[in-house]
């Protein structure tokens, strides 16, 4: 425990301390994160050793599956055309990937929030047995004989032999460093490109019908909701209630944010939906009522069909293709050929 | 010069944890008998130790700082305890498990790291308790039994405090009688329980009560 220690006392000497630069930036207006940086300090080796853990398969049990077979960054980290994530031996699991980004901010993860810090995350993909189907002692046992590793936890940490701390912490930091906030939307409120008539008119709707569970900048709440979709008969997932044990959290799940939507079809926690259109359908005639169904949601949203249009016209501006295509984030393969 | 002297004025207590059942100790792998008919084998025993005190009579006399230790029956050693010299003391406390804080608080080291297979995995949290092996009233087709007792989040919370008596000023030696758990843990009922909630903070106070020492 002597780490904790020593990490509250780093946050005493860090008041004040502003994330820094070239790794993990807040974009101007965005809240504070709520990541605890200072048990964690963003540090370009840690989020190399991240990066290289993220797309080693390395992690699954049978070195088929790496974290990036379900978070692709084409797709903005998620798995585009696969409703349920995958894992080895063409295993299927019960939940849609979700898309990585601007996690820093994010409070507790998955669909229903079992997750309750960044750096614990990782763990529960690793050993679950339909997806990477391993364990952090068979994970660090294989990284402890890699002189690769070795190297990198040596660059990162000061110390060549893997942990379990270790290991997390550099995951975080990798995925900590998926800072979305180029998109046309982040331009427009920087006053450095205007909207079009039609997205400024998608604008107006999404701040009348979505904005208040998927609030900007972030285009989430990271409240949980339900949404009015119907249970589907064969997954039978009643999502935060399976955590809570609280009926009042029957069919709530995880907001996700709307960033760079287009790029991580399929929708909703089991990837029901193809397209966005259909999504727009759910909202303006598809409600299930019930007795968790948001309170935003109890009366009918009226959206014409030219609304339709326009909103997804909106949702287009919230792509950030300079994150889906940045290499800093890709394959790291000048280092995974050395392996 | 400063720095002997200042080691001259502390102590080692030495703080031991010895399962027991029939008044003998446990051995992993053996086994031995509950209820006079329920033949038992354990093959994992392992708890969390943390916030460690001493206490003369009512009085805190002293804590651990960076107080958390990991008993494992399978490589069972001591806990010793830096202790001023001159420090009186006649009761022992100390938690089951691991607190809220630290269980919200991201990846740690040492003894909280989770390759030592005491974090759950699907829902964050730290297992306080782990008991594991085969008893002939399991209902599970391998008669297996898995105990994993943990949960931190209010109502729930299974982190348990147990204050003890011990021998004044002496090395420290406390008992944990399995027998007396397994029993009250009712196997046949529920062999399995691997989530927090309401029956495993029953089997943690359960658990919390058959810690002991000769001194009570």
């Amino acid at each position: 425990m002597k780490k904790l220690t020593l990490g509250i006392v780093a946050l005493g000497v860090m008041a004040g301390f502003t994330v820094p630069g070239a790794f993990f930036e807040k974009p101007p207006g965005w809240p504070e994160p709520v990541y605890a940086f200072a048990r964690n300090k963003p540090d370009p080796e840690k989020i190399r050793l991240g990066r290289v853990l993220f797309y080693d398969p390395a992690l699954s049990e049978n070195n088929q599956i790496s974290c990036a077979s379900c978070h692709s960054p084409f797709s903005a980290f998620a798995h585009t055309d696969h409703a349920l994530s995958h894992g080895i031996r063409d295993s299927i699991g019960t939940r849609n990937a979700p898309a990585l980004m601007n996690l820093a901010w994010q409070p507790v993860f998955m669909w229903d929030g079992a997750i309750n810090n960044l750096d614990m995350q990782a763990l529960a993909p690793i050993t679950h047995r339909a997806e990477m189907g391993s364990s952090m002692q068979s994970v660090v046992g294989k990284l402890r004989a890699s002189l690769l590793y070795r190297r990198l936890f040596k660059e990162a940490f000061g110390d060549s032999l893997a942990t379990g701390e270790h290991t997390l912490k550099a995951l975080s930091q990798f995925m900590l460093s998926l800072t979305s906030a180029q998109s046309k939307y982040d331009r427009m409120k920087r006053g450095e490109e205007a909207f079009n008539e039609q997205e400024q008119k998608g604008y107006s709707l999404f701040q009348k019908h979505c904005a208040s569970c998927h609030a900007e900048p972030l285009f989430t709440t990271h409240a949980f909701a339900n949404n009015g979709l119907p249970v589907d008969p064969l997954l039978k997932d009643y999502g935060r209630m399976q955590i809570s044990h609280q009926p009042g959290d029957s069919l709530r799940f995880k907001i996700p944010t709307l960033r760079n939507i287009a790029y991580t079809y399929p929708y909703m926690h089991d990837g029901r939906f193809k397209k966005l259109s259909q999504v727009l359908d759910h909202y303006a005639g598809g409600i299930r009522p019930g007795a968790t169904l948001a309170a935003e949601l109890q009366t009918k949203m009226e959206l014409s069909s030219n609304d339709k249009v326009d909103l997804i016209a909106f949702l287009m501006t919230l792509s950030d293709q300079e994150f889906v295509f940045n290499k800093a984030h890709g394959f790291p393969k000048e280092l995974m050929k050395t392996q | 010069m400063h720095k002997v002297a200042a080691l001259a004025q502390h102590k080692e207590v030495m703080l031991s944890f010895r399962p027991v059942a029939h008044g003998k100790a446990v051995v992993l792998n053996d086994s031995f008998y509950v209820k006079g008919h329920e033949r038992i084998v354990v093959e994992t025993l392992r708890f969390y130790i943390s916030g460690i005190r001493l206490l003369q009579s009512d009085s805190l006399v002293w804590q651990e700082s960076g107080s958390y230790h990991l008993y494992d029956l399978e490589e069972a050693k001591g806990i010793a305890l830096r202790v001023p010299a001159s420090v009186a003391y006649n009761h022992i406390r100390f938690y089951i498990g691991i607190d809220s804080l630290t269980n919200v608080s991201g990846a740690m080291g040492g003894e909280l790291d989770p390759v030592k297979g005491m974090y759950w995995t699907w829902q964050s949290g730290y297992i306080n308790f782990k008991a594991e092996g085969r008893s002939s009233a399991s209902s599970h087709p391998k008669k297996e039994f898995q105990l994993h007792l943990g949960g931190y989040e209010s109502p729930h919370n299974a982190l348990r405090q147990i204050t003890l008596s011990v021998e004044p000023q002496s090395d420290i030696e406390v008992y944990f009688d399995l027998q007396q758990f397994l029993e009250t843990a009712e196997l046949a009922k529920r062999s399995h329980l691997m989530s927090p909630g309401p029956e495993a903070v029953k089997l943690s106070v359960m658990a919390s009560r058959c810690f002991k020492t000769k001194q009570q």
